[in-house]
């Protein structure tokens, strides 16, 4: 089961602007020079998550984004779902699926997707951020 | 999420052989018929499942594909074999997948890594004899 490049950019592109944004309205050209990503492919992800409502855009000299709610109230899965095309293991239309497949849907890939929302809904940006900084943290003491 | 379709009609084909072998080896155009999967894909899935032994060949008259250990061949074993892996993510298990300068700065690596413990404690935790087990039970037959 694969995740599309579209949704790992686009949380790392999150995570980024959240851990940048401090009042002033940060450009796209400057998460894409931190993170190593396309500018151009970065305009797309964030035309989704403004539609979804995860950022405020700024048009004009001064162009950028900042994320409309705090770190601690976006969810992975906010950020995933307006990028990714599902986020369901289940395949296509459950009319006429044999009792077998349907059983399987039911007991084995349903139960993987329960247990993958579970994980997006109760990890949040500022988890992720300060486990980044702790991460960072652990670094420097190893080396004293 | 991506699940390819191999191991789908992977574990249909191993469940159905599970509920209807009696022990005995299976034919392809048996499973085929029994799941509705085309023959020419499970002699694809089928050809990967013995050589990384999870299914046996019986040649000659009586012969066909073996599926001696349900018990012992969970859901997660059937999905590494077909795809390799079961993370979500490729630098989650092996960091040099990762071709980005970023990769030993990357801000969201821990949450793949998360998330593949997730998919394989559920995976692994499920083998074909229980599903077989259910699935009888479910149908109320024995």
């Amino acid at each position: 089961m694969k995740i599309s490049t579209r949704g790992r950019y686009g949380l790392r592109a999150m995570i980024d602007l959240c851990m940048h944004a401090q009042g002033e309205y940060i450009s796209l050209r400057s998460i894409a020079k931190r993170q190593y990503l396309s500018s151009g492919y970065l305009e797309g992800i964030f035309a989704a998550l403004k539609k979804a409502g995860l950022v405020h855009g700024s048009a004009g000299s001064c162009g950028g984004y900042l994320p409309a709610l705090p770190a601690d109230q976006i969810t992975i899965r906010m950020i995933l779902e307006p990028l990714e095309s599902s986020m369901s293991l289940l395949d296509g239309p459950e009319n006429g699926a044999s009792s077998l497949r349907s059983f399987l849907n039911r007991e084995v890939w349903s139960k993987v997707d329960r247990a993958v929302a579970c994980l997006l809904d109760a990890t949040t940006v500022a988890d992720l951020m300060r486990e980044f900084e702790n991460r960072d943290h652990a670094v420097d003491s190893s080396s004293l | 999420m991506k699940l390819s379709t191999k191991s789908r009609y992977a574990l249909e084909a191993l469940l159905y052989m599970a509920l209807y072998s009696g022990g005995r080896p299976m034919r392809i155009a048996e499973i085929a018929a029994g799941t509705g999967i085309s023959e020419g894909y499970l002699e694809q899935i089928f050809f990967r499942l013995r050589k990384a032994g999870l299914l046996s060949a019986v040649r000659g008259k009586g012969g066909g594909f073996l599926f001696s250990s349900p018990e012992k061949t969970s859901v997660g074993s059937l999905v590494r074999t077909l795809e390799g892996t079961l993370v979500p993510v490729a630098c989650a298990e092996d960091l040099s997948a990762c071709k980005s300068p970023m990769r030993d700065r990357c801000v969201s690596r821990a949450l793949w890594v998360r998330l593949s413990h997730e998919i394989g404690g559920v995976l692994d935790g499920i083998t074909l004899a229980s599903l077989a087990e259910a699935f009888r039970a479910k149908e109320g037959t024995s």
